[in-house]
């Protein structure tokens, strides 16, 4: 009985160390960024001696929030996020810092849960005391943390969160959220813009759409823009299929979408979802010519190397893309350092803390309210001050107040565009707009 | 006409995971009379176990399923030993209940932090190849998968009914303690079911492996349907979990196909619901 009672109690304590285990390790990763910062302040005389500083950032480092998933079914996306903030920082950090002060990256983990971003957003603020916030990849967390943010008169940058919604009239108060990327509505808008211009080249017009999509937000949001800009370019969208995240099965859904026919789909999922699709096409012997996808799970790493040659002829909108003028070097040395391509959410990531130095310099302290009316009031054309050339597809950053489809916005980047991207040959090739690239689009799809 | 063959089929390929995945939780629930909330995360480590074995060795996935059923036997026996069987005693339902709760998330957890969040997926020579059958299409993996998945069904009914091991089984599953007064080991039974339970789930992650994405949280949707099929399939019933499965599968892709693949989920949980409700009434009116 003594043993039963010991062996349970070992057990016990096994699987308490098994999920403190789990939930340190991005504690550890924690650690590694100031050790990231002094491994690279020790060199440089190195290749970044360039920097007008160049010296040691020293003082009280800056603290810098960022909320992603790092656990759960959408890990994958947050790591990928955290690659481009690391690889900002340590440049940073290289180059003297912010002022002279280091910049620390402290990383909250949602699990793509609001409930959990909201308590990961208060303890970063009233624990740990960041200056500054990003966040997160799923709009309705962003939504959450920006509120909180908002609260503790905290800065705070989505990089990644494209809900229109996030910057609209009921956020008109909400002064200190900003926004870097392009919204849904012009991704959209950008989507049927490249099917339009497509048969310039492919010499057949799409006539008719059709959507495949998570049944989730992001999935909603699909469906409403391309609902909103259909008729103004003529198209007949004839199924909207959708399913829910993280499917066991996907050949309902393609049978359907085989049913309707469509000239091109225009799709939205994540990775798993994104995979699990572009297989379940071949399984059922269905070869759509044209699909295009909102980036997320289609522009992940992944999705290339585990199709092998199956998805070939994908495209996808790309927020960044290796083969753009400005981000081939960065990728480069990014490639060098994580193994892997720089995608369009390590890109707008990596831009988001530039964004913050150049905004805590020009205000001259890390107060919230100053960093906030430097946001407001900053703008980047071209290229960051001692830093690279803006490396996503467009050359100005300013936050402006607008009106987008008859709705008035706040505080999103206005410059902000999208370009097209497609798998030719195991690799994301720039495909429009075609004064940016001489690749020309692979029609039909051959998905092989 | 060829779309409903082809949903059909497509019905059957997938109702046969659930199959494999009810019979494995219906076989643990029948002796213990617990519910194996980590079902969903054995499917997964046997998932990973199947990449390690494709990986590091180059072993074909088909090929790994045997080594992954002793593995996952062993790794289920290990469990039941050393925390199920102590906890037995305790006759508290809760305390099992977080134990396998508990278990599922150390598992998804282990694997976050072994092989990180990454989706990866098994590539061979045959996994773009179809079969054409008429207006059908049957992709190969698929059907491999599909066959060796009836013949372990086949296996577990003639295990269970013939062989005395399965007598035996099927003895403690009746009546633990006439089972134990007749000379049956309960303890090894209970180490036996429990490590054929996860057997089978792990054995449904390697045969899933050709065709699906392997990830830490993989499990979960699996785990879900495998309980939907052993409430409608009747606990502990071997072969109702096996037709539940399949069932599940043919309502999923016909409810896609003749309503919208949209209500897919909400049709199979509705109709979950009401067969619980009429089979309780059912039962009620009985006695």
């Amino acid at each position: 009985m003594k043993l039963k009672k010991f062996l349970a109690l070992l057990c016990a304590v096994a699987m308490l160390g098994g999920l403190l285990a789990a939930c340190s390790a991005p504690a550890a990763d924690q650690s590694a960024a100031p050790s990231a910062a002094t491994e690279a302040s020790k060199a440089p005389e190195g290749g970044n001696s360039t920097a007008p500083e160049g010296n040691t950032p020293s003082g009280d480092p800056i603290r810098l929030g960022t909320i992603y998933a790092m656990s759960g079914g959408n890990a994958a996306i947050g790591e990928n996020i955290l690659r481009g903030i690391d690889f900002a920082v340590e440049e940073i950090n290289a180059k003297g810092g912010v002022d002279g002060r280091p910049l620390e990256v402290v990383r909250g983990d949602h699990a793509g849960d609001p409930a959990q971003g909201k308590s990961e957003a208060e303890r970063l603020i009233t624990q740990e005391h960041v200056d500054i916030m990003m966040g997160c990849h799923m709009s309705t967390v962003t939504e959450v943390v920006a509120q909180v943010c908002q609260q503790y008169q905290v800065p705070m940058i989505t990089a990644i969160s494209t809900l229109d919604r996030l910057s609209d009239a009921d956020h008109e108060t909400m002064d200190y959220f900003f926004r870097l990327c392009p919204l849904n509505s012009v991704y959209v808008k950008d989507m049927l813009e490249y099917l339009k211009d497509s048969s310039e080249q492919t010499g057949e017009e799409v006539k008719t759409i059709a959507i495949f999509t998570d049944r989730a937000a992001i999935g909603q949001e699909l469906i409403r823009c391309v609902e909103l800009y259909k008729d103004e370019y003529g198209f007949d969208l004839v199924a909207t299929i959708d399913y829910s995240s993280n499917a066991t099965d996907l050949s309902a859904q393609v049978l359907a979408l085989k049913q309707a026919d469509p000239d091109a789909i225009l799709c939205d999922s994540y990775i798993g979802d994104a995979t699990l699709f572009v297989q379940t096409l071949n399984a059922q012997n269905y070869k759509p010519k044209m699909i295009v996808a909102k980036a997320n799970g289609f522009t992940d790493p992944a999705f290339i190397s585990n199709l092998a040659g199956a998805a070939n002829g994908v495209a996808s909108v790309v927020e960044f893309n290796p083969d753009l003028v400005n981000g081939v070097e960065i990728n480069k040395e990014f490639n060098e350092k994580f193994g892997v391509n720089m995608n369009g959410h390590t890109a707008e990531s990596y831009t988001v803390v530039w964004l913050f130095k150049a905004a805590i310099e020009a205000a001259g302290s890390t107060d919230g309210e100053a960093v906030k009316n430097a946001l407001a009031e900053l703008e980047i054309k071209g290229e960051f001050p001692g830093g690279r050339k803006i490396v996503l597809p467009y050359d100005t950053i300013k936050f402006e107040n607008y009106d987008l489809a008859g709705e008035p916005h706040f505080r999103d980047n206005t410059s902000a565009s999208v370009a097209i991207a497609q798998v030719q040959d195991g690799e994301w090739k720039t495909v429009w707009p075609f004064d940016f690239t001489d690749t020309k689009i692979l029609y039909p799809a051959p998905l092989e | 006409m060829s779309t409903f063959l082809q949903a059909c089929v497509n019905g059957l390929l997938m109702g046969g995971f659930y199959s494999l995945m009810g019979m494995g939780q219906n076989v643990i629930f029948g002796v213990m009379k617990i519910v194996n909330f980590c079902h969903g995360e054995m499917l997964m480590v046997g998932m990973y176990l199947t990449y390690i074995l494709w990986s590091v060795c180059g072993l074909d996935p088909y090929l790994c399923v045997p080594i992954v059923a002793v593995l996952m036997f062993c790794l289920g026996g290990l469990i039941q030993h050393t925390l199920i069987t102590p906890s037995l005693g305790t006759k508290s339902f809760t305390n099992l209940l977080f134990l396998t709760v508990g278990l599922g998330l150390l598992l998804s957890n282990g694997a976050l932090v072994l092989f990180g969040s990454e989706y990866r997926t098994i590539t061979t020579a045959y996994s773009q190849t179809n079969i054409g059958l008429g207006p059908v299409t049957l992709p190969l993996p698929r059907l491999i998968s599909f066959g060796v998945l009836i013949v372990i069904s086949v296996a577990l009914f003639a295990f269970l009914k013939y062989s005395t091991t399965g007598k035996q089984i099927r003895a403690v599953s009746q009546n633990s303690v006439g089972a134990e007064v007749v000379g049956i080991n309960t303890k090894k039974i209970y180490i036996l079911t429990y490590g054929l339970g996860t057997a089978l789930a792990g054995v449904a992650g390697a045969l899933l492996t050709g065709f699906y994405t392997i990830f830490p949280t993989a499990g979960a949707s699996f785990g879900f349907r495998a309980l939907i099929v052993v409430v409608v399939g009747g606990l502990g019933s071997i072969p109702g979990a096996f037709l539940a499965g399949i069932f599940l599968g043919l309502l999923e892709t016909m409810v896609a196909l003749f309503i919208s693949p949209s209500y897919s989920d909400l049709i199979v949980f509705v109709t979950f619901i009401v067969i619980l409700v009429v089979r309780q009434t059912v039962i009620i009116r009985r006695k």
